[in-house]
């Protein structure tokens, strides 16, 4: 009885030992791992980021152990929510990372606000999404992605002064016509004009028509903002049309690449904060096809995702514990951070909650069958 | 002529889709509402075999082959089991439910072979992308022209078989009325079963010929279920000719309609084709006969 009594004690306070030295928490993911291919790819490449980043901070003999919980979204804002939800009430986690659409976002984080937990959002990119928050004191709405309005501008000065006649193409998703507004309003402020603005459902498969009008039009760069990027490639050899491409960073995947080939794609422009002539960013790349093979397509969404997920599992390492008010704090303050992206080493403030600001984001080009930084 | 080549293409493909959903139609008063997705399944089934190194002939008539017994499977397990049930008012209609089901099962069976992204499927018929052909002045892909010259040709044979073969006259029979089909001694099941499988085999032609023109992705089908259905009702639900003739009007029509206006490109074919339905509900090239059976 006595020795069974001993063992008791013994296993009781291994155990209050252990949970004391290696404190667990859980860090809730919510991206867009189902829905359009779109999504899909942006989703699981953002996720691939953040699971490289846990790997890292795990072997960097972290004390606080950390678990995902990921939920996919299926980019549905109603969904979105209800997740939210789930993660704040029932997995109790006091820090969240996601997602892709920017409309799931911006339903999702008035929730996290609330309830005083943390979000990074990411990789969704409509430009008001942390800038609708900051106002409030604390704002617990932080971003790590590219930012519309950035990619935009940089486009459109670069777009303007090399171009005569610019096209636009758009979706008619929410996503397309933001874009599309944004676009219009920005070339009106740089005092020109589009030649010519088209649409297309989310779900068509042929632009001949639109790509028809282009070329009738003469317009020499076209503006993709379409969710299926690879749409506006598709029909240029039978139309016997080669314009200049530019838009949404989506464009750097190489999944993209893949479907139109290296010869279509060659000189297509996109927003990048990515550069992959830095010996990190090769670094990460090459990890990243090591770990992923054949299913890693898309680096800077991984490089960003792989921030995030820096950025979130430092925080909880320096707080210790599951305090959303305090893992909040650390996220705001955090310093030295060794970003892959163009992420600076002290990313926010209180009055910035974006991992990237104008000055990060720059134009990509695809160029012997990879995007490097425009130099012109 | 571009935008005209490029809305009969799509319309061919349209146009086979809706005869498979025609023959199964014909045969048993039941359509197969994944019929897109059979489609969808064989792009992706050409584009694995290819990538396993199968030669271009040898992977489509691989896929063609087991879209068949996809078709089969199909009248096995979600039409046939459900005839015991076709005098409860609810039962009757259970079918909508099993083959919406097996599309479900395909489309998520697809994403876990190839994931959810979208794929390229190279062209089977030239030797690099973008093989142009210029007729009359006007450039278009090779590929097009044989989707194209392959849905005339499957209309041909249909009109043959349905009108002319022993199989077209026990469809045609078993269509009128399966108890005198039963006494004339034609076997009612393997008619049905054999109107399934050439509806499977139609939709794999079909996603064969697709997929070189598109882009690939698991949920691509059902667009192309409502606008064969929508393509069918058009032509008229009891004639091969006017399913073809219905899926180039609606082709070009969607076709033109992204040139004028691509902010409602896909509404006005949609209208329009609303408006053909309510002028002539039993389409614009079906009999004025009454249906008699």
């Amino acid at each position: 009885m006595n020795m069974l009594k001993r063992y008791l004690t013994f296993a009781a306070c291994s155990m209050v030992i252990s949970s004391a030295s290696f404190a667990q928490v859980k860090v809730g993911v919510i991206q867009g791992l189902s829905g359009p291919p779109a999504i899909v790819d942006f989703g699981e490449s953002y996720l691939q980021g953040i699971r490289l980043a846990l790997k890292d901070h795990e072997a960097s003999g972290a004390k606080v152990k950390i678990e995902l919980q990921v939920y996919d979204d299926e980019a549905n804002p109603q969904r979105a929510v209800a997740l939210a939800q789930r993660l704040i009430q029932s997995d109790k986690v006091p820090v969240a990372i996601g997602t892709v659409s920017s409309g799931n976002v911006l339903a999702m984080a008035p929730v996290f606000q609330k309830a005083n937990i943390p979000l990074v959002a990411g990789p969704s990119i409509a430009t008001q999404i942390t800038a609708q928050f900051i106002g409030e004191k604390p704002s617990f709405i932080f971003r790590c992605s590219m930012v519309e309005k950035f990619q935009i501008d940089g486009m459109l000065d670069w777009g303007v002064k090399k171009f005569k006649r610019i096209g636009l193409i758009h979706s008619t998703t929410g996503y397309g016509n933001f874009a599309a507004k944004e676009i219009q309003d920005g070339i009106k402020t740089r005092g020109s004009s589009l030649a010519l603005v088209e649409a297309a459902a989310p779900g068509v498969n042929d632009l001949t028509p639109q790509m028809v009008k282009m070329r009738d039009a003469g317009v020499e760069l076209i503006l993709n903002f379409h969710e299926s990027f690879e749409l506006v490639y598709r029909p240029m050899a039978k139309v016997n049309y080669r314009p200049v491409v530019a838009g949404n960073w989506g464009l750097s995947s190489m999944k993209v690449m893949e479907i139109v080939g290296r010869e279509a794609i060659e000189g297509t422009v996109m927003g990048q904060a990515l550069d992959m002539s830095q010996p990190r960013s090769k670094t990460f790349d090459e990890r990243m096809r090591k770990e992923f093979g054949g299913a890693y397509r898309w680096p800077v969404l991984a490089a960003l995702g792989y921030d995030a997920g820096q950025i979130v599992f430092k925080a909880v390492e320096r707080v210790g514990k599951a305090d959303p008010i305090a893992i909040r704090n650390a996220i705001e303050s955090m310093d030295s951070l060794q970003a892959v992206s163009a992420t600076p080493a002290k990313p926010f403030s209180p009055s910035d909650h974006e991992c990237l600001d104008k000055e990060h984001v720059f134009l990509g080009v695809w160029k012997g069958g990879a995007v490097v930084k425009l130099m012109d | 002529m571009q935008l005209t080549i490029s809305g009969l293409t799509m319309g061919s493909i349209y146009a086979l889709v809706a005869m498979g959903l025609y023959i199964a139609h014909l045969t048993t008063h039941r359509v197969n509402f994944g019929q897109g997705d059979y489609m969808m399944v064989a792009g992706f089934l050409v584009l694995g075999l290819g990538r396993l190194g199968l030669h271009a002939i040898l992977s489509v008539l691989v896929s063609i082959c087991m879209l068949g017994l996809m078709g089969y499977f199909l009248e096995r397990v979600a039409i046939r089991p459900l005839d015991r049930f076709k005098r409860i008012s609810v039962g009757a209609y259970g079918w909508i439910l099993t083959t919406a089901g097996l599309a479900l099962i395909a489309q998520n069976s697809v994403e876990l072979v190839w994931g959810k992204s979208a794929q390229y499927s190279p062209p089977l018929f030239s030797s690099k992308r973008d093989q142009m052909v210029t007729i009359f002045g006007a450039r278009f892909l090779l590929e097009e022209l044989i989707v194209i010259i392959v849905a005339m040709t499957v209309v041909a044979c249909f009109l043959w078989l349905i009108k002319k073969s022993r199989w077209g006259k026990a469809i045609q029979v078993v269509a009128f009325n399966p108890e005198t089909a039963e006494l004339l001694g034609i076997n009612t099941k393997s008619v049905k079963i054999f109107a399934f499988v050439v509806a499977s085999v139609l939709a794999g032609v079909a996603g064969v010929l697709i997929g070189p023109i598109v882009t690939l992705q698991p949920h691509m089908g059902l667009v192309f279920t409502i606008k064969a259905l929508i393509v069918a009702t058009v032509g008229g639900f009891s004639n091969p000719v006017g399913i073809l003739i219905g899926g180039f009007l609606f082709g070009i029509c969607e076709a033109y309609s992204n040139y004028f206006d691509s902010q409602f490109g896909d509404l006005y074919p949609l209208l329009i084709a609303l408006g053909m339905v309510a002028l002539r509900p039993s389409g614009i090239f079906s009999e004025r006969s009454d249906d008699v059976r």
